[in-house]
This record gives structure tokens, C-alpha cells and sequence, in this order.
């Protein structure tokens, strides 16, 4: 049993690490004269110890480490489902691992949504205390943050980009698999949070509160900054990926949008991601050794952190949305079958996107007290954004005019990211805007705002996906009726729930509270009633999906007749991905263009599916 | 062809018509401040900007929906559209122009007439009738009346009260962690940050109470920990006189 060995290895080599990384605080302490166990520090310590363990003993000792001493390095051949178990450096064996993980995840903070929904569907606390509702907003929060900036890029991104680009592998397929198993370390720690106290911030941390609260905060810091390093490799990996192992023939003006869209999000992963672990290290420092960066009566400033927070978690939204938008357009395109509309502005869309993010970060703070004359530069940055958000709807819309709609369950998905969207982006005007964010600030207007960005721009294309790519993944079709029963209960649900949560945004009620004012009451019990329905849309998708993986028909190469590279090989891929390198000829979206030819792969077709330029 | 642009536009011109309507109802809470119904008109007219957006994204999307359904069995392609003209150009335009205008109105001229006029509205550090130094503690208010001597506290059950059709000026403060200081009926915040002081100044233009609407209140909108959904306090609006009686009643027991 490899998978066993490979998991229990770790777990023995990460705790054995813990123990040495207390011991040697223990001991450092001690010749100080200081008592050996600080929770803080020893915690800190053992946790940087019980990581590098908990890699070494999951596989990167075998297939990386002792080449470092000159030793021949192996890798462990697990045969079936064992693969996505141990360390394995195939991109496909890791986009899987983290689209899983992360569905996981996924439902699991989802639940967490649905007891939130249940405290706050009468006035008064029902079942929750305080801190028990704040432990639980808390763990929603940087779960689903996590869903969301992870299971895009780390799940389809890793299995798409390659094979789209006709590459065999990532750039660097070691640091691919090290970078997902730095991710169960990271659930561990957040998953253990309630038992030190709960989480008290949020996701976002704030100190001083976030100095001065509860130990769980401490595994949040751990945990974050160790995941934020999953997106900083992650995203160098792309970048190297993306620009050096493109199939020849494959220009940047060829390159399917998706790609270009991941792209953008890796570099705004690598250039952003730093913000946050500073700022979360800053805090940890704060803690650890009363390093007073935001302690005010020491000299510190408590705005510090909200500027450098910012200056990631906002490009972070686009981390999360960007590939969201790149999926939506490359479905858009394959099932309207019509080229992508004004392709190279979509592009410069993606591209503007990227310049501007890291300018508006502080509309996030306009009631903080921060200076006033920055407010105007931030009011009119945040809006600017409108304009190359506005090339991904020209792109869409008039990919979708005139088309042949295919209406299956991916299309039908894609086409909810522009309907919901356009929502989320018309209410980021309120919030941009610096007289109604006075009032709107920390509403659950801003609640509402966010969830049709994220979840109904970036969720919804992730769901999209996960059906587009249940044939190549799996070599097995689902269930299409079931598809469609998720997505339009989904649809549903999600519209009427966080549609109706501006009302009481406006109204004034605060975000992140347990209880809320008396006259509030029928508006929440109706939004937690249709989240109870949204969240039991999932168990459609849960259903079909297990069932599908394990039973459903076999499926062909290519059943949705798209032109892109990923399409042209068997499904599942072989471990190198295509029989022979692909040679790019022509631009992958060229539908209802006679004797078009995207790429040609040699000796790839198997029978029974149309070959690589099969537009006609 | 240009049948489906007719069907878009009339689809598109009933979807704005409805969204209009929605955003005449009145959604918004009780107005209690001058800066109250300068945030109604804003939020309105940003969303009279945005309801044509939306909806044209709408229609283009609902209508491309039932109109261009290809064969379910066998798809077959569309025509090759490939969008290199004008379209995008004259797109841009419009959503540049659009962005640009949203920019300069409402939002830098609203910012400018919060800025220009510290003793109305905004967070002017000078000018008022009347200066409250508020203070934010886990997790309770503390406001202090400056020079008449009259302290109300939230643990104490104390309740703001403020006078009619006067400038107010609070200055905000936070003894251990971020506070944010709001009174949703007039539509204004300012965080409490430690080690610092925010301003925020308010005029009341109608009376009311806390037992009258739920907007009435101190809100701390700023997650401080385990009871920050309790950290509230009532306000209560009155005439000068009661303002006058109420401060006379406090000083001689405090």
C-alpha cells in the first residue's frame, strides 16, 4: 500500500520534526534561563520543523531531497488511485489532487455557511455563542478564500495549461508536487483552530485584536503563510511554464484565453502574495516576541497592517477572478461555436486588469481614518477597473450573439459567470465610490457584493469546468440531466439568497455578528432559507459526480468537438500527455472558418473523434 | 440580423424599465441627518448609472439564450464573427466614457463636498456646536460631552442623545483594538484605531429615537472580537431645549 506508506511516512517524519523543533526551542530557552516551553515560539518553531518532516516523509526525500547529498533519487510508482496519494510530479495526478482537496473543502466551509445561516435566521443567539458564531464566520471565511484562489489555478489550471499549451509537463514538476503537499498541512492547522479558541478575526486578521486573541490565531498565521508560499511557487511555476514550454507554433497570439487568463493570476500571485504573509509574519512576530509592529502604545500603528494586507487581498480577488473569466470565455467560445469575439482585447482586458490591481488596494479602508487626499486617487483607480473588466463582457456578449448555442451544463455555467457578474461589478460602483461606502462599509451589502464576485463569477466557472473537464479527467461522461438540475438550482439559489442580502446591507446591518436587530428578523429567515437551498444543490453534484466517476458511460476523446490542444489526446492523457509533440498552425477559436487548423498532433486521433481542426 | 438587435433592444429597455422601478421603491433606512439624504440621492443616481449596464448585460445573455440555440445532437458552427472592427473601439469608448463619468460624478464631486465643508458634514477636524469624544472598548461605547461634563456609557445603559440642526463633531477613539463608530441613520462611519484620533461630523435633521427605528444607533461595524455583534448603544435626536434639560439632569448627577 503506497498511499498508506506515503501518508503515515509524513505524518511520522512531520510529527517527529514538531518534537524536535520544541525540543530545540526547549533547549535554546533553557541555556537563556528562560522556561522551556513558550506557546508561541515553541509552536512557531515545531511547526517550520514538522512541515520540512511532514515533506520529506510524504515523498520530496525520495524524489528530491537526496539529491541534494548526491544520492539517487526515486519515486515511488503507486499503480490506480494510489497515484494521487503519494508524491507524484504529473501535472494531470496534481490538478486532481487539488480540484478534490479543494471540493472538499469546498462543501465542508459550505456547511459551515449553513450553520451561520441557521444562527442567523432569527434575532438572538440560538445555538451559538459569540465566539462560537465568530469561530465558525471566521473558518468559513478562509476556507472558501483559500477554495477560491486554489482550486481554479491549482486544480484545472495545473491540468488544463500544460495540455493546452502542448506541453508534456509543468516547468518544474518537483515543485509542482511540493507545492500541493505544503496544502494539507495548511487544512490541518486551520481545521484545528476551534479547539484553541476559534478564530476571532476573520480571515482578515486585523490587529491589534489579532495580537492579542486567542491562540488559534497562531495556527491561522502558520497556516496562511505557509499556504500563501503555495501560491507564490505555484505561480512561478506557471509564469516559467506558460512562457518557455509553449509547442512550437504556439504564439502569445494563439494562446487559448484560459491561458492567457492564468497568466495574469500568476503574476499577480507572485508579485502580491508577499503582502499578506509579510503582514501575517508581522503579526506572528507581534506575538511571538513582542515586536510591537502594531502595538500603538509602543510606537506602532494598527493601519500599517490593513495597508499592507490590502496591497495582496485585493489583487487577490483578481488572483481568484481572473482565471474564473478565462474559463467562462474559453467555454463561451468552444460551446457558441464562433470564435472568441475581439480576442486581442479580451487579452488587453486581462492584461489591464493586471497593471491596475495593485493601484486601488486601499478602497478597502475609506472609513479608516487613513489621509483624505488619498480617497479621491483610490475612488477613481477602483472605478477604472470597470474598463478592462469591460472588454471580458464585450468578449462574451459577443461571443454568445449570433452563435450556435450548446446549451450543456458548462455552457450554461460560463453564461451564468456574465449574469452574475455584471451584478457583482454594477454594486462594486457603490462601494468604490466614497460617499456610499461610508454607510455600506462592513454591511452585508459588501457581504453580497463579494459573494457575486467570487462565487458568482469565479465559482460558478469552477463548477463550469469541473463538468467540461469530467470527460478528459475521468474517461467517463456525466450525468447531463443531473448537470443541468445542479446548475439551475444553483443558479437559483444563489441569485435569490445573495440578491437579497444588499436590503439589509442598506438597512444597517454589520457583517460578521451573530445576532442582529429585531426588526432585521423576516428578511434573514427568508436569505437563510434560500441558502439551505442553495446549499443542497450541491448534494446533486456531489451525487453525480461520485456516481459518474465511478459508473458513468465511457466517453469519447473529444465529446464537446473543441478545437484546443487539450482535446486532441485520449482521455485520460497519456502520462507524457500527446504521442508526439503537437505543432501549433492557426489560432485555437477559428470556428465556422472553412479548412482552419489549430494544431496538429502526429498519430494522437483516436477513431471515432473528429481531428484537431475539425470545424466543418 | 438585425432583427435580434431589435428584440435585444426592446428586451433591454423592459429590463431597465423594471430595474428602475425597483430602485424608486424606498429600500433605504429612517433619514436622520443631513448626510443621510445625500447618500439616498448618490446611491440612487449611481444605481440609475448601473441599472442599463446590468441590464443590457441581461438581455444580450437572456435573449442569445432562446434565440441562438444550436442543434442539441450534433453542433454545428456559427459564422466567424471575429470582432476586429469598430465594435471593440466604439466599446470602449462607451465604457471608458461611462467609468470616467461615474468618476467625476458622483464620486470626486461628492468627495469634493465632503471635504469642502467641515462643519456640515464629513470628517472635518475643526468647527461644530457641539464636540463628543467617543471612545470604543471591547465592547461597549463611551461618549463624553466636552466641556459640559456629561459622560454616557453603554455599560451604564446610556444612550447618545444629540440636538436638532446642530454641527456635531465626534472624535473617535480606541483604547485596545479596531472599533468603527456608525450610526446608520446617518450614514456615516469612522473607525476607532488605537493611538490615534478619526473625526466624523454629523448635522441631525429630524428627531427620533432608537424605540422609533432600529437606524437610530451607535454601531460598531468593525469585527472587534466576542461580543462585537452587542456593541451597540441607542441614539435619541431632540429639540435644543430637551437637549438642554437632559444635560442639566446628567451634570447634577454626575
Amino acid at each position: 500500500m503506497y498511499a498508506l506508506l506515503s501518508i503515515t511516512s509524513g505524518i511520522a517524519a512531520g510529527l517527529i520534526g514538531f518534537y524536535l523543533g520544541v525540543g530545540v526551542t526547549a533547549a535554546v530557552r533553557a541555556i537563556f534561563g528562560e522556561s522551556p516551553w513558550d506557546t508561541q515560539l515553541s509552536i512557531t518553531v515545531g511547526y517550520v520543523f514538522g512541515l520540512v518532516g511532514w515533506l520529506m516523509g510524504v515523498g520530496m526525500w525520495g524524489a528530491w531531497g537526496r539529491e541534494w547529498f548526491g544520492l539517487k533519487t526515486y519515486a515511488r510508482k503507486a499503480p490506480g488511485w494510489q497515484r494521487y496519494f503519494v508524491f507524484n510530479t504529473d501535472h494531470k495526478v496534481i490538478g486532481i489532487q487539488y480540484l478534490v482537496t479543494f471540493v472538499v473543502v469546498f462543501l465542508l466551509a459550505g456547511l459551515l455557511a449553513m450553520v451561520m445561516r441557521a444562527e442567523l435566521a432569527q434575532a438572538g443567539n440560538q445555538f451559538l455563542s459569540n465566539d462560537q458564531y465568530n469561530a465558525v464566520m471566521g473558518l468559513h471565511g478562509i476556507l472558501m478564500i483559500a477554495v477560491a484562489v486554489a482550486a481554479v489555478i491549482g486544480g484545472i489550471g495545473n491540468y488544463a495549461v500544460p495540455l493546452m499549451i502542448g506541453a508534456q509537463d509543468m516547468a518544474f514538476p518537483r515543485l509542482n508536487a511540493l507545492t500541493y503537499w505544503l496544502n494539507p498541512p495548511v487544512a490541518v492547522l486551520l481545521l484545528l483552530t476551534p479547539l484553541l479558541g476559534g478564530l476571532e478575526t476573520g480571515w482578515t486578521a486585523y490587529p491589534p485584536l489579532s495580537v492579542l486573541t486567542e491562540n488559534a490565531q497562531l495556527l491561522f498565521n502558520l497556516a496562511i503563510i505557509t499556504f500563501g508560499l503555495t501560491s507564490i511557487l505555484g505561480g512561478l511555476n506557471f509564469i516559467v511554464t506558460i512562457m518557455f514550454l509553449r509547442a512550437p507554433g504556439m504564439t502569445w497570439g494563439r494562446l487559448p484565453i484560459f491561458v492567457w487568463s492564468m497568466f495574469v493570476a500568476s503574476w499577480l500571485a507572485l508579485l502580491f502574495t508577499q503582502g499578506f504573509a509579510a503582514a501575517l509574519l508581522m503579526v506572528l512576530l507581534d506575538r511571538a516576541l513582542g515586536m510591537s509592529f502594531f502595538n500603538a502604545s509602543e510606537g506602532g500603528d494598527p493601519l500599517l497592517y490593513q495597508h499592507v494586507f490590502w496591497f495582496y487581498s485585493h489583487p487577490a480577488v483578481y488572483i481568484m477572478v481572473v482565471p474564473g473569466f478565462g474559463l467562462a470565455l474559453e467555454l463561451i467560445t468552444h460551446f457558441s461555436r464562433k470564435p472568441l469575439f475581439a480576442y486581442r482585447y479580451a487579452v488587453g482586458g486581462l492584461l489591464g486588469i493586471l497593471g491596475l490591481s495593485g493601484l486601488v488596494w486601499a478602497h478597502h479602508m475609506f472609513t479608516s481614518g487613513m489621509p483624505n487626499y488619498l480617497h479621491g486617487p483610490f475612488l477613481a483607480l477602483t472605478e477604472a477597473i470597470s474598463i478592462p473588466t469591460g472588454l471580458i463582457f464585450l468578449a462574451g456578449l459577443g461571443t454568445i450573439f449570433m452563435g450556435r448555442l450548446w446549451l450543456r451544463t458548462p455552457m450554461l455555467f460560463a453564461m451564468a459567470v456574465l449574469f452574475n457578474f455584471a451584478l457583482g461589478g454594477v454594486t462594486g460602483i457603490f462601494l468604490a465610490d466614497v460617499p456610499t461606502d461610508i454607510h455600506l462599509h462592513d454591511t452585508y451589502f459588501v457581504v453580497a457584493h463579494f459573494h457575486y464576485t467570487i462565487v458568482g463569477g469565479e465559482i460558478f466557472a469552477l463548477f463550469g469546468a469541473i463538468y467540461y473537464y469530467f470527460p478528459k479527467m475521468t474517461g467517463r461522461m456525466y450525468n447531463e440531466t443531473l448537470g443541468k438540475i445542479h446548475f439551475w438550482w444553483m443558479f437559483l439559489g444563489f441569485n435569490a439568497t445573495f440578491f437579497l442580502m444588499h436590503w439589509p446591507g442598506i438597512l444597517g446591518m454589520n457583517r460578521r455578528i451573530a445576532d442582529y436587530q429585531p426588526s432585521l428578523e423576516p428578511v434573514n429567515l427568508i436569505i437563510s432559507i434560500f441558502a439551505f437551498l442553495l446549499g443542497a444543490s450541491f448534494l446533486v453534484f456531489v451525487y453525480n459526480m461520485v456516481w459518474s466517476w465511478i459508473r458513468g458511460p465511457v466517453a469519447e476523446a473529444n465529446p464537446w468537438r473543441a478545437r484546443t490542444l487539450e482535446w486532441q489526446t485520449s482521455s485520460p492523457p497519456p502520462v507524457e500527455n500527446f504521442p508526439a509533440p503537437p505543432v501549433v498552425r492557426g489560432h485555437p477559436y477559428e470556428y465556422g472558418v472553412p479548412g482552419s487548423v489549430h494544431a496538429v498532433v502526429p498519430g494522437a486521433m483516436p477513431a471515432g473523434a473528429p481531428a484537431g481542426g475539425g470545424g466543418k | 440580423m438585425g432583427r435580434h438587435f431589435v428584440n435585444v433592444a426592446v428586451l433591454w429597455a423592459l429590463l431597465t424599465a423594471l430595474g428602475i422601478a425597483v430602485i424608486l421603491t424606498d429600500f433605504f433606512p429612517v433619514v436622520g441627518a443631513e448626510y443621510a439624504e445625500e447618500f439616498d440621492g448618490i446611491f440612487r443616481l449611481l444605481a440609475f448609472m448601473g441599472v442599463p449596464v446590468l441590464t443590457f448585460v441581461f438581455a444580450v445573455v437572456g435573449y442569445s439564450f432562446f434565440a441562438f440555440r444550436g442543434r442539441e445532437d450534433a453542433p454545428e458552427d456559427g459564422p466567424a464573427i471575429f470582432g476586429r472592427g469598430w465594435v471593440p473601439i466604439v466599446w470602449l469608448l462607451v465604457t471608458g466614457g461611462l467609468a470616467i463619468a461615474v468618476m467625476i460624478h458622483p464620486g470626486l464631486t461628492g468627495l469634493a463636498k465632503l471635504a469642502a465643508d467641515p462643519d456640515g458634514y464629513g470628517w472635518g477636524e475643526t468647527g461644530a456646536d457641539l464636540v463628543v469624544d467617543v471612545t470604543g472598548f471591547r465592547w461597549a461605547w463611551a461618549a463624553e460631552y466636552r466641556d459640559l461634563g456629561v459622560t454616557v456609557t453603554q455599560a451604564g445603559g446610556g444612550e447618545l442623545v444629540l440636538p436638532v440642526g446642530k454641527t456635531i463633531r465626534f472624535e473617535v477613539n480606541s483604547t485596545d483594538v479596531v472599533h468603527s463608530f456608525w450610526i446608520p441613520a446617518f450614514r456615516m462611519k469612522i473607525d476607532a484605531i488605537p493611538g490615534r484620533t478619526t473625526f466624523m461630523v454629523v448635522e441631525p435633521t429630524e428627531e427620533g429615537s432608537y424605540e422609533e427605528d432600529e437606524a437610530f444607533r451607535v454601531q460598531c461595524a468593525e469585527l472587534c472580537g466576542l461580543d462585537h455583534a452587542k456593541m451597540w448603544m441607542p441614539v435619541r435626536v431632540v429639540s435644543q431645549a430637551e437637549f438642554d434639560a437632559w444635560v442639566r439632569e446628567h451634570q447634577s448627577q454626575q
